[in-house]
């Protein structure tokens, strides 16, 4: 935009934005009205003092669709359909959604008036930023009939009185919650009343309050104070987005380093150094994670800076159980692996090349093998309940972390080919010692040929 | 407003799917291919704002697609980040030889990737008006 075309502008603190919306449209004005505070700018279009399209920026869209199934006004394949054809304008998928006959029209208009509202009653409470009038307008698609100034700033008003009226509150309209994993009472016998059990569905640990509101089309505050109840009720938790963002990272710090102490390890040549290096691999991911764990364990959380013999305790507590199970039920090796200041030491698996050699060697190492990766997965699997639950950060998580195993997994079974190769050959090279002398063909013993390559095929190149 | 997406090519699933999810996280759209000719395929088609580039793919090395891209007149522009697990400099002068914008060691941490493709996404936005400019005479010819 030109700033020639600008008319007017200024600062928030010198003129309010609920003057400056009635004295455009008193005056009839024609426009682009932009609001800016901190990282979030309002873009309101307005024709002859009408207001006709508004626009959030900085802010992310709530996901409107995803929200509607959440609560049954729309079912998951529609919204598929309605997500490709509108390419995510929700104007575009509102439209569709009425002609379609899903939606009446009149439901269209309110969903869209009361979006304009819920951000102008938010923009109503920034008490730093500027503004600025321009005489052109920007071209922003809308669906919604020209509201009138008024009645919009009237109802936002009163929409920002009840956040004011809430008083001292932890909640805001980007709080996200989730349901705690571990309810199993009916909620039907707590008696909840409807717009509880829809806050209730959309706390998938993703949709913000302000989402909520907007796909509930109630006033943020009364969402919060539901949220505030469900809080009390133990039926949901707060989310600490910045905490998981933390949480996330280091997470997947670890399984980049593990990833590339695999990548690393597909260089050894011969089988049993294969099998030491996926041994290495493994514990150094157990250990990477149990080391996360004692950070962010949710029993751990919050209490300050805790001696370390607190967290080893908890630590050994929660995981050496597991571990002595599947030494005792599937893979006895793993008694000779124990808990020391809160990480695994296996050197004893590590240094069993000194007591014994050859195929028994690889046959310890493969137990180790087998047992370390069941070992990871329990520990993984734990932790990530104990600190993200079923959330989004925790679904995304273990994906990446399904991703790993996978790859854990192709270089477990390229050994068990070399292995499947190698008795082939030897059952081959048994008939032939078989027959009579001087027909023992080109019996041949399966090697790794200095790469792991040397047996059968798919092994990728790695750095 | 036109959304940046970066390309990310890696053989290794997991390092595909952490990238994308670091960068989802920073809103930030991800595409990824997992060898050279796919790679170049994405390019083509999509014209991402940043390339994750590994080096030792199945086919085609990183050096080799580095070249390619650098030799095309449309594409040129884009800056290619190198991923490798190798940080000795020889490798790091081959990656710039063969046109790379910058090298990322292998185990990289996640706040490094996120700052390094950030600061290409800003140059990215710069460089928009210019790519509209080279893109019009190829949609003119196709109409």
């Amino acid at each position: 935009m030109e700033p020639q075309d600008r008319i007017m502008d200024g600062d928030l603190q010198t003129l309010g934005l609920q003057s400056i919306l009635k004295m455009l449209a008193l005056s009839g004005k024609t426009g682009t009205l932009l609001v800016h505070s901190g990282p979030e700018t309002l873009v309101i279009s307005l024709r002859k003092g009408q207001l006709v399209a508004l626009h959030e920026e900085g802010v992310p869209q709530p996901d409107l669709l995803g929200m509607l199934c959440l609560i049954n006004k729309l079912d998951p394949p529609r919204a598929h359909r309605l997500r490709e054809a509108s390419q995510g304008n929700i104007q575009v998928a509102l439209s569709i959604m009425v002609e379609q006959g899903w939606m009446a029209a009149s439901e269209m208009q309110r969903r869209l008036e009361f979006a304009v509202t819920q951000s102008i009653s938010h923009a109503l409470r920034w008490v730093d930023g500027r503004f600025a009038f321009h005489r052109h307008m920007l071209s922003i698609e809308s669906r919604m009939q020209p509201l009138d100034v008024d009645s919009v700033l009237l109802e936002a008003l009163r929409q920002a009185d009840e956040w004011e009226e809430m008083g001292e509150t932890p909640l805001t309209r980007t709080t996200v919650s989730r349901w705690l994993p571990e309810v199993s009472k009916d909620v039907r016998s707590l008696g909840l009343n409807q717009e509880h059990i829809d806050v209730l569905c959309l706390s998938n640990g993703e949709i913000p309050l302000q989402g909520m509101a907007l796909a509930l089309m109630l006033p943020e505050a009364r969402v919060a104070r539901i949220m505030a109840r469900l809080i009390e009720l133990h039926l949901i938790e707060v989310v600490d987005t910045s905490l998981e963002a933390e949480l996330q990272q280091d997470l997947s710090n670890i399984i980049i380093m593990c990833q590339h102490t695999l990548a690393q390890q597909r260089q050894n040549n011969t089988p049993i150094q294969h099998l030491l290096g996926l041994i290495n691999t493994l514990g150094q991911c157990i250990n990477g994670l149990l080391i996360h764990h004692g950070t962010y364990a949710k029993s751990l959380r919050g209490r300050g800076q805790l001696p370390i013999s607190e967290i080893v305790r908890y630590l050994e507590r929660r995981f050496s159980q597991p571990l002595q199970l599947l030494a005792r039920q599937q893979y006895p090796i793993l008694e000779t692996a124990t808990f020391s200041n809160g990480q695994l030491d296996y050197s004893e698996i590590v240094n069993l090349d000194s007591l014994v050699k050859g195929e028994q060697l690889e046959e310890f190492y493969w137990e180790a093998v087998l047992g370390l990766n069941s070992f990871l997965r329990t520990v993984f699997a734990t932790l990530l309940q104990d600190e993200v639950g079923n959330s989004h950060t925790g679904r995304q998580l273990n994906v990446v972390w399904k991703a790993f195993l996978t790859e854990v997994e192709q270089e477990m079974q390229q050994y068990q080919l070399y292995r499947a190769h190698q008795n082939v050959q030897q059952n081959r090279a048994r008939r032939t010692d078989a027959l009579p002398n001087g027909q023992n063909g080109n019996a041949r013993v399966a090697r790794y040929d200095g790469n792991p390559q040397g047996w059968p095929e798919t092994q990728r190149r790695t750095i | 407003m036109v959304e940046p997406t970066v390309l990310v090519v890696d053989d290794s699933p997991t390092v595909r799917k952490i990238v994308q999810m670091t960068l989802q996280r920073e809103h930030i759209r991800v595409i990824t291919a997992s060898d050279g000719l796919s790679a170049l395929t994405s390019v083509a088609d999509e014209i991402p704002a940043v390339i994750l580039l590994d080096i030792q793919l199945p086919r085609m090395d990183g050096y080799h697609i580095c070249q390619i891209i650098r030799k095309n007149l449309q594409f040129r522009q884009i800056p290619i980040i190198m991923l490798s697990g190798k940080d000795g400099l020889f490798d790091k002068m081959r990656g710039r030889l063969a046109g790379s914008t910058e090298y990322l060691t292998k185990p990289f941490d996640s706040v490094e990737l996120v700052q390094t493709v950030k600061k290409h996404l800003v140059d990215w936005q710069s460089r928009m008006p210019a790519r509209n400019n080279d893109m019009r005479p190829r949609l003119r010819r196709r109409g």
